[in-house]
């Protein structure tokens, strides 16, 4: 029997869609119950213990700091040292980035791969404080320093899965390539770009995370502005207010960062893969 | 018109004792609007074959030759697998193998092509949304639409369930017909070489190509008529006499 396709579109979902779209609903509900919960009782909690427990000189409570944040904010000196850290972030890691994803490609090269593969592995293992230190030491409060620090603390991370993107080339779709004389800059376009790019995304997600710390770090030591050298200050002056809401200003946009810029972008870059998952 | 043509050619795979002879000695003319199924055992070589002659793989000694008019050609390629880019569209994969992707010639040529294979409206999908025997059909309509005047195909149909398979047959016999290309065709399949072929070559183990059986059977040909049932047994009956079956 034929029905046709304005038929299928009145027809109203059935009592099981009905029931699962519920369930989903509650579902998502209850989630966001139980998240904002947990916000709730970390910040009542945090907002007794100061002044209770720790004097409030010593540990500001979530009041104080609401009031502290639209001070820096209006100083100017919020955004400076965000924009200061960032570009920090985007030159280090930037660098290193590029330079991942050449060594990466040429771990394809066996000698090469062999004296790259003990370097990746103390790149990998060492804290970014060791970098940090040593920046310091030999240039002092110069960029050089910094830029050695972030580059050295996120260039494993990067190399490690371009590598490993590259042993992975989908070796079929390239022999298609080849058997229908594609042109080698349209393989590179269309094979082995989309193929590298999941583990360019962890590379970028992860290197990222990673140069974030180090850099604040980098500015506790060794600068004169950034939100690191921020805290340095607020802390050495015993602004304690002050100095959380700039921990709590951290925390807050690399939440941000994470939920709303990588993971949206992930969603948007892979779509093909969603649309495998739904089939 | 096209042309194959292989001289004593011969590779094999690996280095000192680990060295696997994958074809040997092998000599084959092929020219103009044929049909030609290669058939043998596993790992008789069949895919090497068509991987030297598509140029993925190099000799090891002899030529391979494929030209088209005189003129080097790149020959269409249906692979076992569909072998399409999950990350592109059916259409854009199309494209991809078109000379100048950017082209309204090639857009449009690759949508006849899609229609040929009657899948003309889901240029759109990518290929993770389609099934398995319209991926086997897009990896058709691709071979087809470079408009090679050679074809391979590799086991094309053997990843799919017979009905399938059996309708997947009668529109590539139409597509043969209709486009007068020269086809290399490899199955294990010896119905399927007696029901699409002129020619059927038989390869043994080792590489050798040991048979070159014609088959000169008015088109179209099903399964079901004596005449095929009986070249399919005369076919069968070689293999025993060549002691291919035993293997
Ligand atoms: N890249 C390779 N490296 C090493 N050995 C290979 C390679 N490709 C094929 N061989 C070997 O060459 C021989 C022929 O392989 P081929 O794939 O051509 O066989 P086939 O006739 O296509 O078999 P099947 O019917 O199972 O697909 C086999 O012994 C195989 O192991
Ligand atoms: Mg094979």
């Amino acid at each position: 029997m034929a029905t046709t396709l304005e038929e299928q579109h009145l027809r109203a979902p059935s009592a099981e869609e009905q029931r699962l779209r519920a369930q989903q609903r509650r579902e998502t509900q209850r989630r966001w119950f139980w998240r904002i919960a947990g916000y709730v009782t970390v910040l009542g909690v945090w907002e007794l213990v100061s002044g209770w427990v720790l004097a409030e000189s010593l540990l500001p409570g979530p009041t104080r700091i609401v009031r502290t944040f639209p001070e820096i904010v209006n100083s100017g000196r919020f955004f400076l040292s965000f924009g200061a850290t960032l570009t920090r972030i985007g030159i280090g890691f930037g660098l290193a980035f590029i330079g991942g994803a050449v060594v990466g490609m040429l771990a394809q090269s066996r000698w090469f791969s062999n004296f790259f593969r003990d370097a990746v592995t103390i790149g990998l293992t060492s804290p970014g404080l060791i970098w940090a230190l040593m920046g310091l030491v030999i240039w002092g409060f110069k960029p050089q320093g910094w830029i050695f620090a972030i580059f050295l603390a996120t260039f494993a991370i990067v190399t490690v899965n371009v590598a490993e993107g590259i042993r992975a080339l989908p070796k079929d779709l390239l022999d298609m390539a080849k058997a229908f004389g594609t042109p080698t800059l349209r393989r590179q376009r269309e094979i082995v770009i989309p193929h590298l790019a999941p583990y360019l995304f962890t590379a970028l997600r992860f290197g990222f995370s990673n140069g974030w710390k180090i850099t604040v770090l980098t500015e506790v030591f060794s600068s004169n502005k950034g939100i690191g050298f921020e805290m340095r200050v607020s802390s050495q002056l015993f602004q304690l207010d002050v100095f959380f809401t700039w921990v709590l200003s951290f925390f807050v946009f690399a939440l941000i960062l994470e939920k709303l810029i990588l993971q949206k972008a992930e969603r948007r870059f892979f779509r093909w893969r969603e649309d495998v998952s739904v089939a | 018109m096209a042309k194959i043509a292989v001289r004593d050619l011969r590779k094999e795979f690996g280095v000192g004792d680990e060295r696997v002879v994958a074809l040997e000695n092998v000599n084959l003319h092929v020219e103009g609007h044929v049909f030609v199924s290669v058939v043998g055992p596993s790992g008789c070589g069949k895919s090497t074959l068509l991987n030297i002659l598509s140029g993925i793989e190099t000799p090891s000694s002899g030529t391979v030759e494929i030209t088209q008019d005189e003129e080097d050609a790149h020959p269409g390629y249906v692979f076992q697998s569909s072998r399409l880019l999950p990350w592109r569209t059916v259409m854009d994969n199309l494209l991809f193998v078109q000379r100048n992707p950017s082209s309204k010639e090639a857009r449009e040529r690759c949508q006849r092509y899609l229609d040929m294979v009657h899948l003309g409206d889901k240029g759109d999908k990518y290929p993770g949304e389609l099934s398995g025997g319209m991926q086997q059909r897009v990896g058709i309509a691709r071979a087809f639409c470079i408009e090679p005047d050679v074809l391979f195909m590799d086991e094309p149909f053997s990843h799919l369930d017979a009905i399938t398979a059996r309708s997947l047959r009668r529109q590539l016999h139409e597509m043969w017909v209709e486009t007068k290309k020269t086809v290399l065709f490899v199955t294990h399949d010896v119905g399927e070489a007696v029901e699409l072929s002129n020619r059927i070559m038989v390869f043994a183990q080792g590489g050798r190509l040991i048979d070159d059986i014609t088959v000169d059977l008015p088109f179209p040909r099903d399964p079901s008529q004596d005449e095929v049932a009986v070249a399919k047994a005369h076919v069968l009956r070689k293999f025993e006499e060549l002691d291919l079956v035993a293997t």
